[in-house]
């Protein structure tokens, strides 16, 4: 049975890391198989259908350590560096697969390096999503990489995918979607802190979809109609809310965010919801297509500029934090288009570029304060 | 729109050929007054006037090529072939950004590109791009305005966050070819995906162009452009000669044609001069080096901006690099290329390319072109500018020593911006490593 560990444990990494290690103990002791998935994209459902767990690597935060640290240069991103010393270093040993999605040039490495030259010794899977546009080609292409991954997944469990499972983890993702969205999009009418929110989302990453709805539906219960959350309102947008002191600083400095746009958190959910009544690999390949915009997965620019001035204007933000990882190409490229974009709305903006630090530096932690006070004092200002 | 196209047709037909045989007539001049030059080198290519005649001519004719015919920008492994029988003019902004790393522009036009909000951490030909676009400011006069952007992933993925970029500014239609990364053998959904994908390109480079494309002509250039990359592999296996008749930095000069006028009868025509002469040097036994003692291969782009000292610098100790994984990614996959079948085969030719595909298959390449080329070491240049050609490489030397014998050399720079290049701390290495071959 597992044991969901208590919400107000400390989310320093290597508890984190220990967090996700008892959810993968208690899987194994049921005899059912555990992926390590890295970032970003990937159609969880599919696993979910064939009962496979699965548990997200996020880095994770902190230096590479262990003698494998250096097998990647010191100018590709923390997220890729750490992960591939994780692995090598035995952290993720007792799943049975690692998921490499084709989220960047980094990451498309690492799916060669670990499990061909050394690093991971068990299957590695690979989900590669379309980069171009949404035309029939990327349809069909998607829906071909679900179909094989589904088989790879048949080859792991040692069952072939059901589609009746398969549309019932369809429905099971929408409802944690619909309140995921629900918890960022009507974020400023919940009572609960934006450390406590964003270690709620990111569990996520590693519980098991029943009992991260069930905590998602407890948490739902406080959304009530009247705002409930009265300091400055901020948008984030970003690679991974990492390291999450982020959110204490900006609590004490009198913030909290009111929309999301991490690729890890508020990119990952839907705007929608999907019909589910055809063929589920269908829906599961429309949905794809139906996300937030992402940098990782291509697109246009402009359409993402738009989406998020969208969501600085519907959530009433009164400014953002670009928050991207250092050497993230994705994230990088777009940052000038935000800025334009984000001056031309007349929207202060702080940019800040992390390597998954265990903690922020003072003079980080300076500047979000200073950014705090300037974004109220404009407020205040006629 | 007639005057435009009259203006293009005579500056690229008449007038740049013209002012290139003058030029050349100069240079004549001036070589014979001052005779052949002194140092490690062996004598120069011939070839090279023909080189800088063709790429001066393709950048003038550019010049007035916007409004004149239609103007496409294109990544160096978009499948150029799908856009020539449409008449487009292509420009390479990666050709451009070596351009203006060798004339030492790089720093003045990356800090244009920062200004505007761009990262120093991100790829040196695309910051060079986008402070090109940002100022105007190029080496080749001007760049005309693209009417279409043509980006193909089979190189990295940094060309599509680039390319997002530029189509913003531009507001013209962004065409991607995404050529999902290879394990193994490409699957049949992965290459049926990329075939369809040149099927839309056809579709959208048409409207653009405003005519159709005649099949006819599009397997004619399909042709052309198998036959450009068998020429440039022969060019490239001279190299397999001792001495050597050409060095590996010569080459990644001479790579210009077939990355930017593949499937033209201009490129096939070039190399066919540049293979003739590298035969003959054979046959004469003439050297890239006078002395050439140590032969050894480079993996990675080029340090554009610092070829010619670091060439120098091996080349008076002996060291030839015979062979580069970048050039010969241009031969590699050519005979892939089937003119009957234009779409699949380019799909099969594309996708297959060194860089999209897994390390296993790099580590055989490198493998394959050390014992073939007789290469004794290896340079693996670790580009801060180029992170899937760099991701893997600490690996690939390793294996390469041990399952070869070859000794090797992470030597760490950016493929065009100075500014990450430590001169002290990289002779430090190459002197050390090639002490290694006393």
């Amino acid at each position: 049975m597992f044991v969901r560990p208590a919400l107000t444990a400390r989310d320093r990494p290597c508890q984190c890391i220990g967090m996700r290690s008892a959810t993968i103990s208690a899987r194994k002791m049921l005899g059912r198989k555990s992926v390590v998935v890295l970032p970003v994209h990937y159609p969880r459902e599919l696993f979910t259908a064939m009962d496979v767990h699965t548990v997200e690597l996020w880095g994770p935060p902190g230096p590479p350590r262990g003698p494998d640290a250096g097998r990647i240069q010191a100018y590709a991103c923390a997220v890729v560096r750490n992960a591939l010393a994780f692995l090598a270093a035995g952290g993720a040993d007792a799943v049975d697969a690692a998921l490499f999605p084709h989220t960047c040039d980094s990451i498309q490495g690492l799916a060669t390096l670990a499990p061909d030259f050394g690093g991971w010794g068990k299957p590695a899977l690979r989900y590669l999503h379309p980069k171009g546009g949404d035309g029939p080609a990327a349809r069909a292409f998607v829906r071909a990489e679900l179909v094989h991954l589904a088989g790879r997944l048949g080859e792991l469990t040692g069952r072939p995918l059901e589609v009746p499972r398969l549309a019932a983890a369809i429905e099971l993702h929408a409802r944690i979607d619909r309140l995921r969205g629900a918890l960022l999009s009507r974020r400023a009418c919940l009572g609960m802190g934006d450390r406590a929110l964003y270690r709620l989302l990111r569990r996520g990453e590693f519980l098991e979809p029943e009992d991260h709805l069930a905590e998602l539906a407890d948490a739902a219960l406080g959304l009530g109609e009247e705002r409930m959350q009265h300091g400055v309102p901020l948008m984030v947008s970003g690679y991974v809310p990492e390291p999450m002191t982020l959110f204490d600083v900006l609590a004490s400095a009198g913030a909290f965010v009111v929309a999301d746009d991490y690729a890890a958190v508020g990119r990952r959910v839907p705007p929608a919801s999907l019909a589910n009544d055809g063929d589920p690999i269908d829906t599961l390949a429309a949905k794809a297509f139906a996300m937030p915009p992402c940098p990782t997965r291509g697109g246009d620019q402009d359409a993402r500029m738009e989406y998020l001035e969208f969501l600085y204007r519907r959530s009433g933000a009164a400014g953002l934090i670009v928050h991207v990882q250092k050497f993230c190409d994705p994230e990088l490229f777009d940052v000038p288009a935000i800025r334009r974009r984000f001056a031309r709305i007349g929207a202060p903006l702080l940019y800040l570029e992390g390597e998954m630090e265990s903690s922020l530096s003072g003079r980080v932690i300076t500047r979000l304060e200073a950014f705090v006070e300037m974004v109220d004092a404009g407020r205040k200002s006629p | 729109m007639i005057a435009r196209r009259v203006r293009y047709e005579i500056v690229s037909r008449a007038l740049g050929p013209m002012l290139m045989s003058m030029e050349g007539w100069r240079r004549r001049l001036q070589g014979r007054a001052r005779g052949r030059p002194e140092g490690p080198f062996g004598p120069p290519l011939e070839s090279t006037r023909k080189l800088k005649e063709l790429t001066t001519l393709h950048y003038l004719a550019g010049r007035c090529a916007d409004g004149a015919v239609p103007v496409a920008w294109v990544t160096s492994g978009f499948p150029v072939e799908m856009l020539r029988p449409l008449g487009f003019h292509t420009v390479y902004p990666e050709n451009h950004g070596a351009i203006c790393s060798v004339k030492r522009m790089v720093p003045g036009l990356s800090e244009a590109a920062e200004r505007e909000g761009y990262s120093r951490d991100l790829c040196g030909y695309a910051r060079a791009d986008l402070g090109c676009v940002a100022t105007g400011t190029t080496p080749v006069g001007r760049l005309p305005r693209p009417d279409l952007l043509c980006c193909c992933t089979n190189i990295c993925q940094t060309v599509l966050y680039w390319y997002r970029a530029l189509a913003a500014h531009f507001r013209v239609p962004l065409v991607v070819i995404d050529t999902p990364f290879v394990y193994g053998e490409a699957r049949p959904h992965l290459l049926a995906y990329v075939s369809d994908q040149l099927r839309e390109l056809t579709e959208t480079a048409e409207r653009v162009a405003g005519f159709k494309v005649d099949r006819a002509a599009l397997a004619e250039t399909m042709r052309l452009a198998r036959e450009g990359t068998r020429l440039w592999g022969e060019c490239l296996r001279a190299g397999r000669a001792r001495p050597s008749p050409w060095t590996g930095f010569d080459s990644f000069f001479h790579l210009a044609p077939i990355v930017s006028m593949r499937g033209t009868r201009e490129c096939n025509a070039y190399y066919h001069m540049l293979r003739d002469e590298l035969n003959e040097r054979i046959a004469r036994g003439t050297g890239g080096i006078a002395d050439e003692r140590v032969r050894l291969l480079w993996d990675n782009l080029p340090i554009w901006f610092h070829l010619r000292d670091l060439s120098t610098v091996l080349a008076r100790n002996g060291f030839n690099i015979v062979c580069t994984t970048y050039t010969n990614a241009w031969a590699e996959a050519g005979p892939m290329i089937d003119p009957a079948d234009p779409e699949g085969s380019a799909a099969r030719a594309y996708v297959h390319v060194l860089l999209n595909r897994d390390l296993p298959y790099r580590l055989s390449v490198l493998k394959q072109l050390c014992r073939e080329y007789g290469a004794a070491g290896a340079i693996f240049h670790s580009d801060r500018s180029c992170k899937p050609y760099s991701i893997g490489q600490v690996d690939l030397k390793g294996r390469l020593a041990s399952e070869e014998g070859v000794k090797g050399l992470l030597l760490e720079a950016d493929h065009a911006d100075p500014r990450a290049w430590s001169e002290a701390q990289a002779y430090n290495r190459l002197h050390a490593f090639m002490e290694l071959f006393a």
